[in-house]
């Protein structure tokens, strides 16, 4: 997996989504339980825009700072007796782990969930070097069994599936003879994993938060696979994305909250665990522990108008949130970000020449705005993604020229009443009973699915009504 | 009190009907009216198609007509929003920040200078039937206005207010994202419409024709007969003895 | 090849480091002042029969058993405990608290340093149950926390099917805030912490297949706090 997931054209995979309504029901039913349960948790907490601002602080405080937060949390690593990397690419990232691997000879190795390990393509790099991997968070499991699948949610990776595909999978690819309760699919993948953590030479995880002035990292599961993940074998690597650092245990604690109660609705998940390199004297954890600090095209949003992108702590709330994630499904975005996030940073991280229809995925409807936890004024940064897009000359000749018409008519009192005497005889002509029924590319778009009035006599409009009162005397 | 109307572009060029009622209703409440004739659109259209520099012709447009004005009042949420934008969109420029921050203090939604404003929640309407409300997502999130439309629908004699499900989620209009992916907007709007349906209601209302162009739109192809109406019009629904009382 | 050589390639640290300060539109800083948090919420300090309601409360939904026990009734209550989960060996750590309260177990399994991984993570893979004293407990979360220590490794709490917290009530807190001011003060005034520090609130769990709740996926399957 890489950043992208799929490469065919956006319209062709939405197409598809639209088109898979097992996919949109159980998008639309985790929708509508996640809203609640993260606005129960919300509204618990109390003062919730309170603790929103509080987590924006803390997060733009780190990134004004991040050089030397990322140096205090290489001395601390260092000093516990821990390796950190810092990676400019992928490559650089994906290669350095390789080098790891190697030197280990490792061949089992675990993982937990980590989007930035998609990100650097680590999983083809150690499959390539002939190691057995295996994804132990239960979404990420059952995507691998199913040949590797792409996630569709940044917290609930199999969102799109359901309980009878993921029991002939199972069944397929492992042998699985039990029912479909998700009881039973989660007890089979417990034992089949249990197996594989024990066995395993290096763990991997993500990280959610580097903690600067302790050396440690923080992982927020509910599955308890991350800590198995860190505990069981003798070399722990762990990959973060630069940004995602905090000074001390205490921003740790607000973001943590922020996190366990936007992603699941939960005041705290059930492990939330601080880990570094084992102490002396102490019998498991990691003997080797490395920390790979990703760059990877982060540096390039630092400083940039889109600066507030990386206060993002991966919660998912504004996919739960999202009315277009909602029809379309995850996969559509053809990135491992998906989601209003997903299509703020995605064309950062891989460019518009991939990715330049996601920023306009979006209704502009500020539901994503509303939810974040850190406050990134979500649907702002897609609007600035299309002005770059404009700027960039990546709009096309028909869309410039048709907005550049636009905006002097709607600038204009005296184009617009050339318009508004104009609009309704020629609307004529493409209208039937009051209706129009065909027209060139934006009215299209629209009457294929909706009515479509046309538009009033010039005598009839509001502005002649005005202007005729108040000739009327009497009125 | 000196009130400008914003008619919003899309009144002026479909809705007359909605322009009207929002005269009549602020008129019977005393307020004296104009309408500086320059005005045309808010520039959210090209705004949001990343058209920034396009727009802020349609900008400064709106910025002269309303020079002068005391109160600028408009029928939508999301146009006045816009209005609320401008501070942002020109932040440093010498000639038009002022400018722009001098229309955002004096703009309204209607129904927000009604009730805060004017202090009125009950206008005198009356209207007999079960309705249900569609908030739209610029007047509730970035106007942050949530209260006032069910302040001033609760006092309306006759009228039976039903919650809509997903109140939250978005329409599908969003301006130019109904023509840029008609496909993706066609499904919010069907389930939109499915919820509208689920109500029982015969009376759509909300604060934004644009929404209400989509959701309609959609409900009379589909052939469902529930009557639409901007808020506006529920508002000047009164009994014939108390119209023309225009209070001066 | 030296491993430490081969792989401490990390000539890159300052070019990478001086890359975002160059990003920033700045030079590279060595000191900032971490601001100072304000954070909402209740200043007052509950007292402990109120936090232990709260705890009670938010445990029925974390799907987490409290029992309410004593010191002296302590081994009663946990005998009881296992045998209605069957019985089986017990793991338990060399925490000074299980001969402070005289505690005993027929079956017992110790995590010790000098066993070494690979025993110890067998031991603890063979216990039907694990056995903890909590070093805080957070009552609005339903949370305990614990820290690894050479006598009570990192995989200590995941292995067993049930995890058995003992909660001294003196330990219970508000929140989550206070025990991060507090480790915090730990790690500033350069006081012993732990390598590893969790915060563990019930049994694991997962609602990765439709969005239906799962308890007892990778870690235990059962929780349950004992306070005394």
């Amino acid at each position: 997996m890489s950043l992208q997931t799929d490469n065919r054209k956006f319209s062709e995979r939405t197409a598809e989504g639209i088109d898979n309504p097992f996919m949109r029901s159980a998008v639309s039913s985790a929708q509508d339980s996640l809203k609640t349960r993260r606005l129960t948790a919300a509204t618990a907490l109390g003062e919730w825009e309170e603790w929103r601002k509080a987590g924006q602080q803390i997060r733009q405080h780190t990134l004004k700072h991040l050089d030397y937060y990322l140096q205090e949390l290489a001395a601390n690593i260092e000093r516990r007796g821990g390796h950190i990397y810092f990676a400019r690419t992928k490559e650089e990232a994906s290669a350095y782990i390789g080098r790891i691997v190697e030197q280990k000879s490792a061949k089992r190795i675990v993982k937990s969930k980590s989007m930035v390990t998609e990100e650097i393509e680590l999983n083809h790099v150690l499959l390539a070097m002939g190691c057995e991997v295996t994804e132990t968070d239960l979404g990420e499991y059952i995507l691998q069994v199913d040949d590797w699948e792409a996630p569709s949610h940044i917290v609930a990776p199999a969102l799109h599936k359901d309980r009878k595909q993921i029991r002939r999978v199972f069944a397929e690819r492992l042998g699985y003879q039990g029912d479909e309760t998700p009881e039973n699919l989660a007890r089979f993948a417990r034992e089949v994993l249990r197996q594989k953590f024990l066995e395993a030479d290096i763990g991997i995880t993500g990280c959610n938060f580097a903690v600067a002035n302790l050396g440690a990292i923080n992982l927020v599961t509910n599955e308890g696979n991350g800590d198995l993940t860190a505990a069981i074998p003798k070399t722990h690597i762990a990959v973060m994305g630069m940004e995602r650092i905090v000074p001390s245990l205490e921003e740790m604690e607000v973001l943590d909250n922020l996190l366990c109660r936007s992603a699941v609705g939960q005041k705290l998940t059930s492990y939330i665990t601080v880990m570094g390199p084992s102490a002396p004297g102490e019998a498991d954890g990691p003997e080797e522990f490395h920390l790979v600090v990703v760059d990877n095209g982060r540096s390039d949003i630092l400083g940039s108008e889109f600066n507030e992108a990386l206060q993002c702590i991966r919660c998912g709330a504004c996919l739960n949130v999202c009315p277009v994630y909602r029809h379309i499904g995850g996969h559509s975005y053809g990135s491992i970000y998906p989601g209003p996030i997903g299509a703020v940073i995605t064309p950062l991280l891989g460019g518009y020449d991939n990715y330049k229809e996601l920023p306009y995925a979006s209704s502009l409807c500020a539901a994503c705005t509303d939810v974040c936890p850190v406050k990134i004024p979500l649907h702002e940064q897609l609007i600035r993604h299309r002005q770059k897009i404009v700027e960039q000359g990546r709009t096309g000749t028909a869309d410039r020229l048709q907005m550049k018409a636009a905006s002097r008519v709607l600038s204009s009192p005296s184009l617009f009443g050339k318009v508004l005497r104009l609009a309704n005889p020629g609307s004529r002509m493409v209208s039937s009973r009051g209706r129009i029924v065909r027209g060139p590319g934006i009215v299209k778009g629209w009457i294929n699915a909706r009515d479509l009035p046309q538009p009033v006599r010039q005598q009839d409009s509001f502005r002649s009504w005005m202007e005729n009162r108040k000739g009327g005397a009497g009125k | 009190m000196k009130v400008s109307i914003f008619s919003t572009c899309l009144v002026d060029l479909m809705f007359p009907n909605v322009g009207k009622a929002m005269v009549e209703v602020l008129e019977r409440l005393g307020c004296d009216i104009d309408f500086p004739a320059s005005q045309v659109c808010c520039g959210q259209p090209t705004y949001n198609s990343g058209y920034l520099e396009d727009s802020k012709l349609a900008m400064k447009n709106m910025m002269l007509a309303f020079e002068h004005s005391d109160y600028v009042v408009g029928p939508s949420g999301s146009c006045i929003a816009m209005f609320h934008e401008y501070p942002e969109v020109f932040q440093g420029d010498p000639q038009w920040e002022l400018k722009a921050i001098s229309l955002k203090n004096k703009s309204y939604e209607l129904t927000q200078f009604i009730v805060h404003v004017l202090g009125v929640t009950d206008v005198g309407a009356h209207l007999e039937g079960v309705a249900t409300y569609h908030r739209s997502c610029h007047m509730t999130r970035l106007l942050g206005e949530k209260e006032t439309p069910f302040q001033l629908l609760e006092q309306v004699e006759g009228l039976r207010l039903e919650p809509l499900k997903n109140s939250d989620n978005c329409c599908g209009f969003g301006g130019t994202f109904s023509v840029k992916m008609p496909e993706i907007s066609a499904q919010m709007v069907d389930e939109k419409c499915a919820c509208v349906a689920e109500t029982g209601a015969d009376i759509l209302i909300s604060a934004d024709m644009g929404c209400l162009m989509n959701i309609g739109g959609r409900l009379s192809r589909n052939g469902r007969s529930i009557r639409v109406m901007h808020i506006a019009e529920v508002l000047n629904c009164v009994p014939a003895a108390a119209q023309g009382g225009r209070s001066l | 090849m030296n491993m430490q050589q081969s792989l401490n390639s990390n000539n890159n640290q300052e070019s990478f480091l001086d890359h975002i300060a160059a990003k920033l539109g700045r030079g590279r800083i060595h000191h900032v002042e971490r601001p100072k948090l304000f954070l909402p919420g209740r200043k007052d300090a509950p007292a402990t029969e109120e936090l232990v309601g709260i705890l009670k409360e938010q445990c029925f939904f974390i799907h987490t058993q409290v029992i309410e026990s004593s010191p002296v009734i302590l081994q009663q209550t946990l005998d009881d405990l296992l045998a209605a989960n069957g019985g089986g060996a017990v793991l338990v750590s060399a925490d000074p608290r299980f001969a402070q309260y005289g505690l005993k177990f027929a079956d017992p399994l110790l995590w010790e340093a000098a066993a070494g991984r690979d025993e110890n993570i067998r031991r603890a893979a063979a216990a039907g149950t694990a056995v903890v004293f909590a070093d805080y407990a957070l009552a609005e979360s339903g949370t305990i926390v614990v820290e690894s220590r050479p006598d009570q490794g990192r995989a200590f709490h995941f292995l067993a099917e049930h995890y058995i917290a003992v909660i001294e009530r003196s330990r219970i807190v508000p929140r989550s805030t206070q025990a991060a001011a507090d480790l915090n003060r730990r790690v500033m005034t350069g006081e012993p912490i732990g390598s590893c520090i969790n915060l563990i609130s019930g049994p694991s769990n997962s609602a990765d297949i439709e969005m239906q709740l799962v308890v007892g996926v990778h870690g235990p399957l059962r929780a349950t706090y004992v306070l005394i």
